[in-house]
């Protein structure tokens, strides 16, 4: 009796590592474990006679069926290892890495927007607060205020867009500086980015376009102040190595007035660009990139600061002139014809 | 302002090369904006010789000439003109040559002869309209001279971009004395005599209204032979863009490019009753100005009048019943101060800006004006034969009173942040012209009749600079000081709009740009009320003629451009003010941050391993939803709507009760309209009103004890919307129910019904739900479903 259970344990190791060897699939293993090794399994069955034999008979056949177990057991575990182990290999060799993705869309900011944002920065980091106001105006706000009283022949160097007689399409964000002026009090520090409308449609101007303008005001601001804070927006934005120019020039609102130019970003200031003129700064070397001056004493009559305690500075850049010569867009057009192909390259 | 080089010369004797003076004009905020070089043209034009001239053999009107072109060349040339003559010496196209209007000068056989070049009329060459015949030369001059040499032409010519302040620089004597001073060099005024003779020119009568004419002085030039200008005027207006007209015309022309002082000829026997009124029009007057044009008038036009009519626009253009014509023989010749203001009223009113207009708009020197009527009054009797009447009818109701201006030096190196020496003030001051007073503290510093821009000290400070070279001036670094207050008062707006578009980006959409102003008809065409739109008055066009009051035809242009462009796939945003009419406002105009996003074509990129499908509702739905999370505004009810003009279906978007925009598909007529080729989803939000809504992010603490989930699947007939059936549910506050959203839905075909499966998901805040509570919760709601909606289990 004893050894015909003995024979059947001892033959199990054989059947399993035949069953083994011809399943290849963990499915196909864990249905062995099952059948040999499981709780109603061939080993159970076995195990379940034991009790059958004669006491003395037990401890012998009980030790047989352990090491059976034991061989099993690791016989199915190296089988499972070598299946996984197979599966991973299998996987590695089809594996593809070329295959396409789920790539979620890439969205753009547009590059209006984008170089806006980099100027604001470079001034709140310097710690001007950014204000933002109306894009219809009014005419003290954009012009009065401003020292452009009606009729002021300065009035011609922004064709403006009417509303009415007294209300108009800011040409400029200095409005924003007024408004600011009038309800605070110095000293002061702003830069008003945003949206400006001239009278005005040809190749090198588009009637709605965007600025930066920006104005201090304290006791004891200089002009090398000015020029100081236009050279860190410059070097930042252009880089380290690009040269600043102050030109003396006239807008209503500052005295002095200067314009800035920098030295060309294309041709690097020689005025020629592969043996050719250069076609950005048109062989000068330098390319203006804004408008500048300290406030005019009477703005501040204007907007109620004693002449004679405060100075500021102000300027003014435009937007898209600087992106175009970041990115070298040609067309000042495409800004605002929003082709996705163009907004793309922006993202 | 075009300044003819060779003029300029002959107030400074400046040698030096032409870039040098450029730059340093720029720099002296006088930019050089491009060297015209106007007789360009003629460079290959020489002066010819004609040797022999012989009679075609075989065309009557042809000439056959042998002529000199220098350098013992001598060439055949066939000239159709009647005055060609041996000895002659004439203007010669070689061949090479390229005529002003084209033409290449080519050997030719002109009738069997060889004709190797081009005898020149005015015409050919561009210099008049004279083509009676070739242009005959001085006969002194070499031959194989160029031409231009020869005619001594104004050959280099800047074009300096004048800013308004500087009204002193509109003239060649105001520019060389910027020369002067910036190369020392001495200024010499052009020396000329007066001449008077004949009967004296007097009891004539000036009466100028005195708050808009401060001077205005009349001479009298009789027995004037009006012809064509000499050479030298004609070209040298030419080269500065004018048109020559007749000897009298050109000299105020040339008169007011020299010094700046514009002049207007009267002819004299047309000027009735021996008196000029300088007067206002009346409303509703006409009048006929030189050019031809009737005009209609205001109370506040200047006008000039004889004893019986209006003669001139006073400072902007003469009239055409007192112009010289081809038979006058007397010249009045006006030279007076107008006000700025009128003057430039008038102009930009009518639109008639002339050379004229511009000085005195800018303000003329009041001290120069009597040279400059003297200068012209010599020349007219020099070059039209005339003679200068004794005497000069004048009124000056407002003699010029000089400015006088404090000037304290060391406030130009404090402004300036330089240090400028008294010295460098001083001289450069006087270099301007002004006279200074130094004997105390401030300096006072009178400044010259022609810079009526010097009033205050910082105008001083601001010559002082220019001349130092503003480029002079260090860079420091300002300390920016602020209050507390300041820091806390920051606008938001810019930030919360930044953070919006990140958003946007971050989801896949492009930011678009588009102009504030649209076409009336865009707007009509969304079906836009037309109250409360905001109009310009002087429009670009018609498309740009009225501020958007919704963003929206802006993202349907985009979507248009694209949809041309075969950019099918669009998924933008744009955030710009919606401007609508308010009175309250100061400005008329209530401004609205606006959000719009616009979905349009395939709902992925449509490659592998995506599914195909157009975008629809729960694309746009989705994106809002998801700015209102990023946002933290709190969940948002959509609720659909009637009659919105351009959305069809329409849904309401609405937040802490309030709405805050619309979504829904654009009707398909307006799709079709912008070229759409799918369905176009949009969605409009007030940020305004999001930026005040965004709430505080409030921590909860993790739950400590799992969710038990249960799916329910009922039977709904198609009208009965999910979001009824969630409220339904809703509406029992249960306590423990956590969550319920649909998970699957199954529409049987050609059913009415369908299987709506939702996930309940229960949660106890202290303890491990039990199935059993659960069971009991479920059965709760779906009685209440029941009893509630149309609905069924299966």
């Amino acid at each position: 009796m004893a050894s015909n259970i003995i024979d059947k344990l001892e033959s199990l190791v054989p059947e399993l590592t035949s069953a083994l060897g011809q399943a290849s699939s963990l499915e196909e293993v864990e249905g062995i474990r099952v059948r040999f090794l499981g709780r109603k399994g061939l080993l159970a069955e076995l195990m379940s006679q034991v009790t059958t034999l004669a006491p003395e008979e037990r401890p012998m056949v009980g030790k047989i069926a352990n090491q059976a177990k034991a061989a099993m057991t690791s016989l199915w575990e190296d089988k499972v290892t070598a299946i996984k182990s197979q599966k991973q290999q299998h996987g590695l060799e089809i594996f593809d890495p070329s295959s396409p993705s789920w790539r979620p869309d890439l969205g753009s900011i547009h590059p209006i927007t984008k170089v806006t944002r980099e100027i604001c920065s470079v001034f709140t980091s310097l710690g001007f607060d950014v204000v933002s106001g109306p894009e219809v105006e009014n005419d003290f706000n954009n012009f009065e205020a401003l020292n452009m009283p009606l009729e002021h022949p300065a009035r011609d160097m922004q064709d403006t867009l009417y509303i009415s007689d007294s209300i108009l399409m800011r040409t400029h964000t200095s409005p924003l500086q007024v408004r600011t002026m009038l309800s605070r009090k110095p000293p002061l520090a702003v830069i008003a980015p945003g949206k400006v409308y001239r009278r005005d449609s040809d190749l090198t101007h588009t009637p709605m376009f965007h600025q930066v303008e920006g104005l201090l005001v304290g006791k004891d601001v200089t002009m090398a102040d000015l020029r100081g804070i236009l050279t860190a927006f410059v070097h930042k934005v252009f880089g380290q190595d690009i040269k600043v120019r102050f030109r003396p020039s006239f807008f209503p609102f500052t005295e002095p007035s200067a314009e800035v130019d920098m030295s060309c970003v294309l041709c690097g200031g020689t005025g020629r660009k592969d043996e050719n003129p250069c076609r950005v700064c048109k062989e000068t070397g330098w390319v203006e990139i804004l408008g500048c001056g300290m406030v005019d004493p009477a703005v501040f009559a204007k907007v109620g600061y004693d002449p004679d305690e405060y100075v500021g500075f102000a300027f003014g850049l435009g937007v898209e002139r600087i992106t175009m010569l970041k990115y070298g867009v040609g067309d000042l057009r495409m800004f605002f014809e929003n082709d996705l192909r163009f907004l793309g390259q922006f993202a | 302002m075009l300044l003819s080089l060779n003029w300029l010369r002959e107030f400074v004797p400046y040698t030096g090369e032409v870039q040098t003076l450029c730059d340093r004009l720029t720099m002296l905020g006088l930019e050089v904006e491009e060297i015209r070089y106007p007789f360009a043209p003629l460079d290959k034009i020489v002066v010819g010789h004609v040797v022999e001239r012989v009679a075609h053999p075989s065309a009557d009107h042809l000439s056959c000439c042998k002529v000199d072109l220098g350098y013992g060349e001598i060439v055949d040339i066939v000239c159709g003109a009647p005055n060609v003559a041996s000895g002659q010496k004439v203007p010669v196209a070689p061949i090479g040559a390229v005529m002003p209007d084209g033409l290449a000068i080519k050997k030719a056989k002109l009738r069997g002869q060889v004709s190797c070049g081009m005898i020149c009329s005015e015409r050919e060459l561009g210099l008049s309209e004279d083509h009676s015949g070739i242009m005959v030369l001085d006969a002194n001059l070499q031959p194989g001279m160029a031409l231009a040499e020869a005619l001594n032409l104004d050959q280099i010519v800047l074009d300096v971009g004048i800013t308004p302040n500087r009204a002193d620089c509109l003239s060649v004597l105001g520019l060389a004395r910027e020369v002067a001073m910036a190369f020392n060099l001495p200024l010499t005024m052009p020396q000329f005599d007066v001449l008077e003779q004949g009967e004296a020119f007097e009891n004539f009568t000036i009466d100028p209204d005195p708050h808009l004419c401060s001077l205005y002085q009349a001479r009298c030039i009789r027995n004037v032979q009006i012809g064509p200008s000499p050479q030298w005027l004609r070209y040298r207006l030419l080269a500065v863009g004018l048109r020559p007209i007749n000897n009298i015309v050109d000299t105020t022309n040339y008169v007011l490019m020299e010094c700046g002082q514009p002049l207007h000829a009267f002819d004299g026997d047309k000027i009735l009753g021996h008196c000029l009124r300088v007067q206002c029009a009346q409303d509703d007057m006409e009048f006929t100005t030189l050019d031809g044009q009737k005009r209609q008038l205001t109370k506040d036009d200047l006008l000039i009048w004889d004893a019986k009519r209006p003669v001139a626009l006073a400072g902007v253009m003469g009239g055409a019943n007192s112009e010289i014509s081809d038979s006058s023989s007397t010249v009045f010749l006006e030279s007076a101060v107008f006000h700025p203001v009128s003057v430039r009223r008038t102009a930009r009113r009518l639109g008639l800006s002339s050379d004229a207009s511009y000085r005195f708009e800018r303000g003329v020197d009041h001290i120069c004006n009597t040279w400059a009527m003297n200068r012209a009054a010599s020349l007219m009797a020099q070059l039209a034969g005339g003679a200068v009447a004794p005497g000069v009818a004048r009124s000056e109701p407002r003699p010029f009173v000089a400015t006088h201006i404090s000037y304290t030096p060391a406030k130009a190196s404090t402004l300036l942040g330089l240090s400028l020496t008294n010295d460098f003030s001083h001289q450069t001051l006087t270099q301007l012209g002004c006279q200074i007073d130094d004997t105390q503290l401030p300096w006072t510093v009178t400044a010259p009749s022609y810079r009526l821009d010097l009033v205050r000290e910082v105008d001083l400070i601001e010559e002082v600079a220019r001349v130092y070279g503003m480029d002079q001036i260090p860079a420091t670094l300002p300390a920016v000081r602020k209050t507390l207050d300041d820091l806390t008062l920051v606008d938001p707006t810019y930030d919360f709009i930044n953070e919006v578009k990140d958003w946007g980006r971050g989801v896949g959409l492009a930011e678009v740009v588009n102009y504030s102003f649209v076409g009336t008809a865009d707007l009509n065409k969304l079906g836009l009320s037309e109250l409360g739109r905001v109009h310009i008055c002087n429009p670009l066009s018609e498309e740009m003629n009225v501020l958007r009051t919704e963003i929206a035809p802006g993202l349907l242009h985009t979507l248009r451009h694209n949809m041309s462009q075969d950019n099918v796939r669009v998924r933008i945003f744009e955030i710009a003010h919606a401007f609508v009419h308010d009175g309250s406002c100061d400005t008329a105009t209530k401004e609205n941050n606006r959000l719009g996003i616009l979905l349009h074509g395939n709902r992925f990129p449509g490659r592998f391993p995506y599914t195909e499908g157009t975008v629809g509702y729960a694309d746009i739905k989705g994106l809002v939803e998801h700015l209102l999370l990023a946002i933290h505004v709190g969940s948002p009810k959509f609720v659909q709507g009637v009659g919105h003009p351009y959305l069809s279906p329409e849904v309401e978007i609405q937040v802490q009760g309030q709405s805050i925009g619309r979504l829904g598909k654009m009707r398909d007529d307006l799709a079709d309209f912008y070229l759409a080729r799918h369905e176009a989803w949009y969605a409009d939000l007030d940020l305004d009103l999001l930026m005040h809504m965004r709430g505080n992010i409030v921590f909860r603490p993790l739950p400590r004890f799992p969710v038990v989930r249960r799916d329910m699947t009922f039977i709904a007939p198609h009208d009965l919307a999910i979001g009824d059936i969630i409220d339904t549910i809703m509406a029992l506050q249960e306590p423990l129910l956590e969550d319920v959203y649909l998970v699957n839905v199954y529409e049987p075909a050609e059913s009415s019904a369908r299987n709506l499966s939702f996930r309940f998901v229960f949660r106890h805040p202290e303890k491990t739900l039990k199935d059993k509570e659960v069971d009991k919760i479920t059965a709760r709601i779906s009685q209440h479903l029941l009893k509630q909606l149309p609905v069924h289990f299966s």
